[in-house]
């Protein structure tokens, strides 16, 4: 069962990232188009086609490989956008495909059954059955397990399902209902599931009051930072909310996963792909991630403890938690 | 009492120094560098214009908060603009859709895609107020763009680049080593302060743990009263 060496999936948000990324060491580089097909559909992010050529060009041409996201839920009776994406991805070279929708699944599995296709975390497949489903009607290679596991859950889960598992192991972390977190919609009316955003940052604003920064989302505030205090994302699920007199974080606190520490553990539980969370992050961050992992997953692959990685000033919050891998809630 | 500035602290840096040297300068003078580097821009990197137009190419405000000044971005793709504005000018007459405040060498370091965006606002180091959207898709763009400020401007120099780039390294070492001197120089100044704050803060948490008990005590009280 013990995986041998831990594959690095590593995000992009730009060629320029893709490249930073390829140059750190990742393995394999997930991005997405320039529209709602993926989940990060943000301002001035993503590729285009021809980008999307170049930079599988040059992950080849430095043995990595790139996988896209078409991880939305398409439109309903407009799914001509997500096939057109399967067909271009595809055509270009992408290794594998990033879905969750199972209209979109049966399409690519029927129309381009050569590219490799993996399950996205939006689909929020945690169990057997549901894996299992997948990958017989789809035959789904790979599923990225939703951050919800522990360890020994992982190892159990792998145990009975016949297909590779991808985990997040660094980067932002989601209220644990992905693919059904209804939190953005609610607030803006659009949602990461179908528009590829969560909090768009269109309906974000900061507000300076002299001694303390407001963020709000739509009419929505979502916190107050004081001058010293470290920020975080202005989501719904990362707001500071006033009860019984005290405010503070119900849902989740701003911080961001990092799982290196059981990365032994991950191998020896049968996951085959360790995943780096950041598609919206600079390029900047992306190497310094992809770079600390690449040491992390080599000393692990060969039997040393895992270096220190220094990632606390990039991490949101600027604080780190091992999630659900120690979970120590019910 | 006056209005604090905006945005974050202005570190103690040898940039603070040099723009309270430059202040006395008409804006006339400094004008035209600013016209000729926003030009070599447009030229060398059209794409972070290009991206802008998802985005109707909006006017930001730039305000390096260790200057005397600001500037004033307009990202029209066929005639991009860099005005220095003065830092305590009215800001509505700027017609901007927001505006982005950090320490001028961190600006930089954003420009050139070495420093992540979002870490810098986490720490507070960078504040952005206005559309967001237009400044993600600013940060985005010029992430994506591979800017390298002083590559850029050598390049400007034509025959003279190289003595230009030469001095521009015994400059860089120059500001180094006086970044590293004014850092002592301002950790000494200010541990007397920060220990008095320190103690301020935890007493201020004391007191705050003490008035929400009260108020949970009173809660009851009036609870059981009624």
């Amino acid at each position: 069962m013990k995986t041998q060496k831990l594959e690095l999936v590593c995000p992009a948000g730009t060629p320029a990232a893709l490249r930073a990324a390829v140059d750190a060491g990742a393995d394999t580089v997930y991005c997405g188009f320039r529209d709602a097909t993926n989940a990060r559909n943000f301002p001035g992010l993503n590729f285009s086609r021809d980008e999307l050529a170049s930079g599988i060009d040059y992950a080849k041409a430095h043995g990595a490989q790139v996988l896209v996201a078409l991880n939305t839920y398409p439109e309903a009776g407009n799914p001509a956008p997500w096939h057109q994406a399967v067909e271009d991805a595809a055509d270009l070279g992408a290794h594998a495909l990033i879905m969750a929708d199972i209209g979109l699944l049966a399409y690519a599995a029927e129309k381009r059954p050569d590219t490799r296709r993996h399950l996205s975390v939006q689909a929020s497949a945690s169990n057997p059955a549901a894996i299992n489903y997948y990958q017989e009607t789809f035959d789904v290679k790979r599923v990225v397990l939703p951050r919800v596991l522990t360890v020994p859950e992982i190892k159990a889960l792998n145990q009975e399902i016949d297909v590779e598992t991808e985990v997040f192991v660094f980067g932002g972390l989601c209220v644990m209902a992905e693919g059904r977190c209804s939190l953005s919609s609610y607030a803006t009316g659009q949602s990461p599931n179908i528009n590829g955003v969560c909090s768009p940052a269109s309906h974000v604003r900061y507000e300076d009051k002299g001694n303390k920064m407001v963020s709000k989302l739509g009419d929505f505030t979502i916190n107050q930072f004081s001058q010293s205090e470290a920020a975080g994302y202005p989501t719904l699920c990362k707001g500071r909310f006033v009860t019984q007199d005290k405010a503070s974080y119900l849902f989740e606190d701003p911080t961001s996963l990092n799982a290196a520490e059981f990365l032994p553990d991950l191998m020896e539980a049968g996951v085959t792909a360790l995943k780096i969370e950041g598609r919206q992050r600079g390029k900047a961050y992306i190497a310094q991630v992809v770079a600390a992992f690449r040491k992390a997953a080599d000393a692990a692959a060969n039997n040393q403890p895992i270096p220190p990685l220094g990632l606390e000033n990039i991490t949101e919050g600027q604080r780190e938690t091992t999630g659900a891998y120690n979970k120590r809630w019910q | 009492m006056s209005q604090a500035p905006k945005g974050p602290v202005a570190p103690l840096s040898p940039v603070l120094l040099a723009g309270l040297a430059v202040r006395p300068l008409p804006h006339q003078l400094l004008q035209p560098l600013l016209t000729t580097a926003i030009k070599q821009m447009q030229r060398q990197h059209p794409d972070v214009f290009e991206r802008l137009t998802s985005v109707n190419s909006p006017r930001f405000l730039i305000d390096p908060v260790d200057l005397p000044f600001s500037f004033v971005m307009d990202t029209q793709p066929d005639h991009p603009s860099l005005e220095l504005v003065k830092s305590d000018q009215n800001e509505l007459e700027f017609h901007v859709r927001a505006s982005v405040r950090g320490p001028l060498v961190l600006l930089i370091e954003l420009l050139e895609g070495k420093i992540d965006g979002d870490a810098l606002f986490f720490s507070r180091d960078l504040v952005i107020e206005g559309d967001t959207e237009a400044v993600l898709a600013l940060r985005n763009a010029v992430d994506g763009a591979d800017i390298q400020v002083h590559n850029d401007l050598l390049s400007l120099f034509g025959p003279l680049s190289k003595p230009v780039d030469l001095a521009a390294q015994v400059a860089g070492k120059l500001f180094n080593r006086f970044t590293r001197d004014l850092h002592i120089l301002s950790s000494a100044t200010l541990a007397p302060l920060q220990r008095k704050c320190d103690a301020q803060s935890a007493a201020i948490e004391d007191l705050e743990e003490t008035v929400t008990a009260l108020k949970k005590q009173l809660r009851r009280r009036s609870g059981k009263t009624t």
